[in-house]
């Protein structure tokens, strides 16, 4: 089958790869129609996650139709359309029964890596690195999914692919941060990065009443589409002065919940951004943490901050003298979508929650090497590409 | 491109080094210790399925309730003189917790897709025991 291969840093290609076999009897393959790429997997084209071998397959987000299904899957039969978490989960264990699903203990073949590195093992996740179980990612034509009764969710008639899609990691990241962050009824929130995961954060506040929803970015064109789609206020970063911004808009307050959507390459106006530049390319540190600076920084005394943002190891200049002074609750998380994705649904089918505007450059799979391109770039425009396989 | 040579090797010496200094410390007094999310009668009423049964003849085992219905922590010791390593150990109580609360063992992808290489050789070796390193 085709997929779409990482060969090294910065270096991407399509090539043909076997197709993938039900391993488990709880697995099934799934037909990938559509498959979306995410400013995380940006990370490991980059080399900044750097558990990647010569040939991986990327993707994590997508939905398709079921081909084939393992003799222990009940909820799931060939011909189903189903969209499917990108994190791996049991269903089983204690942390699957909190709803915690991206902390399973037995979804990843791999847990050695990262419980050496952070003590504990989250979940595996497809197409992200052997650090993550090294499954084969979606975009390809075909994919594994394991413990299919658990991660795959059929997609109601009236809910379209172009939407849809999106319940598989977006929505789902984005529903976690509002929810785990504690947004209430009345709340100013403000969130960082208005990609598609810090709208659909965004989204998910204005969603669970909070009072003003500000989101945080540099890019107009997204800026433009949280204004339009997502009910929300815009700051632009590289023209206004977000943190006074911010304490006006919530009463000298600062923000009751303050959402960091943005990860481990964050940008910034003036010299902090060249800092942690440099300190990063020399590796001296291994994330840029800019926005949950920012984050802490502006959030109100006693106030929450959800880390998003994917990040892989040690940051400079945290600002703990203000976490701990202030009060603050700081939380994070890999996306648990089996807890959400339900909801989700349910909510795009009475329309809620719309998320085509997130496709802005949609092609086949044979242009995902440009595609990445346009992406990362951020060229033409582009908040997501989704590729036809 | 140094990055992604280095951490792995990095973090795969990190890994031989901790096997190293967990074999200098003498694995008996060391007990490896998983919670499996069943109650403690359940475990009690059968013999532990998977691998852990295999080896359950050249070690020790505990079985004791965990705090806050969480389950039963199941606790292996490699007694001196035991050929047993604590790869094997950490392997079997991890199939273990996984059949007991899964009914299964997740396997990882395949057929591959990746080509070896020079580069990628560490974290092959890695992945190879995916289950017999790390901190359990």
């Amino acid at each position: 089958m085709k997929a779409l291969q990482w060969l090294g840093v910065n270096k991407l290609a399509v090539g043909n790869v076997p197709d993938p076999e039900l391993r488990n009897p709880g697995d099934m393959i799934v037909k990938v129609t559509r498959t979306v790429t995410c400013g995380s997997d940006l990370h490991l084209l980059g080399g900044y996650i750097p558990f990647m071998q010569k040939g991986d397959v990327l993707g994590h987000e997508f939905l398709g139709e079921v081909v084939e299904v393992g003799p222990d899957v009940r909820r799931h039969r060939v011909g189903d359309r189903v969209v499917v978490s990108s994190f791996i989960a049991c269903g089983s264990c204690w942390y699957c029964d909190q709803k915690l699903y991206s902390l399973c203990d037995n979804g990843n073949t791999n847990p050695a890596i990262t419980e050496t590195l952070w003590g504990q093992a989250p979940s595996g996740c497809y197409g992200y690195s052997h650090a993550m179980g090294g499954n084969a990612g979606s975009h390809a034509e075909y994919i594994r999914v394991p413990f299919a009764d658990v991660g795959a969710f059929t997609i109601p008639d009236e809910v379209s692919d172009e939407r849809a899609v999106f319940a598989s990691d977006s929505a789902s990241t984005g529903w976690m941060g509002a929810d785990l962050g504690g947004v209430q009824p009345g709340d100013v929130v403000a969130v960082w990065g208005a990609g598609a995961v810090g709208q659909m954060a965004a989204r998910a506040a204005v969603l669970l009443g909070a009072n003003r929803v500000i989101v945080i970015d540099r890019l107009d064109n997204r800026l433009h589409q949280v204004e339009k789609h997502i009910g929300a206020e815009t700051l632009n970063y590289e023209s206004t002065d977000v943190a006074a911004e911010l304490r006006e808009r919530s009463g000298g307050r600062g923000p009751d919940v303050c959402i960091e959507a943005v990860g481990m390459e964050a940008h910034s106006p003036g010299l902090q951004f060249g800092y942690d530049q440099l300190k990063q390319q020399l590796r001296m540190q291994t994330d840029r943490p800019v926005a949950v600076r920012d984050a802490i920084h502006a959030c109100r005394k006693g106030g929450s901050v959800f880390v998003l943002g994917v990040f892989a190891g040690f940051v400079d200049k945290f600002p703990l003298g203000a976490l701990m002074n202030k009060g603050l609750t700081v939380r994070g998380a890999q996306m648990h979508g089996q807890r959400y994705i339900p909801m989700l649904l349910q909510r795009m089918a009475k329309g809620e929650l719309t998320t085509e505007h997130l496709a802005t450059h949609v092609m086949p799979l044979d242009s995902a090497p440009e595609g990445y391109r346009i992406f990362k770039e951020k060229e033409d425009g582009c908040v997501r590409a989704v590729f036809l396989p | 491109m140094a990055f992604l040579i280095v951490v792995p090797i990095a973090a795969g010496a990190a890994i031989v080094a901790r096997k190293r200094r967990s074999a200098r410390a003498g694995d008996g007094g060391h007990r490896h210790v998983v919670t499996v999310y069943r109650p403690l009668p359940e475990l009690e009423s059968a013999p532990l399925p998977g691998s852990l049964k295999e080896i359950a003849d050249r070690v020790e085992v505990q079985l004791r309730a965990a705090p806050g219905d969480r389950g039963t922590e199941i606790a292996v010791r490699i007694p001196e003189g035991s050929d047993v390593t604590s790869g094997e150990v950490r392997r079997a109580l991890r199939e273990t917790r996984s059949l007991l609360e899964a009914g299964d063992v997740l396997l990882p992808y395949g057929p591959a897709t990746t080509v070896p290489t020079l580069w990628n050789r560490p974290l092959q070796a890695a992945t190879r025991r995916g289950r017999e390193g790390g901190l359990l």
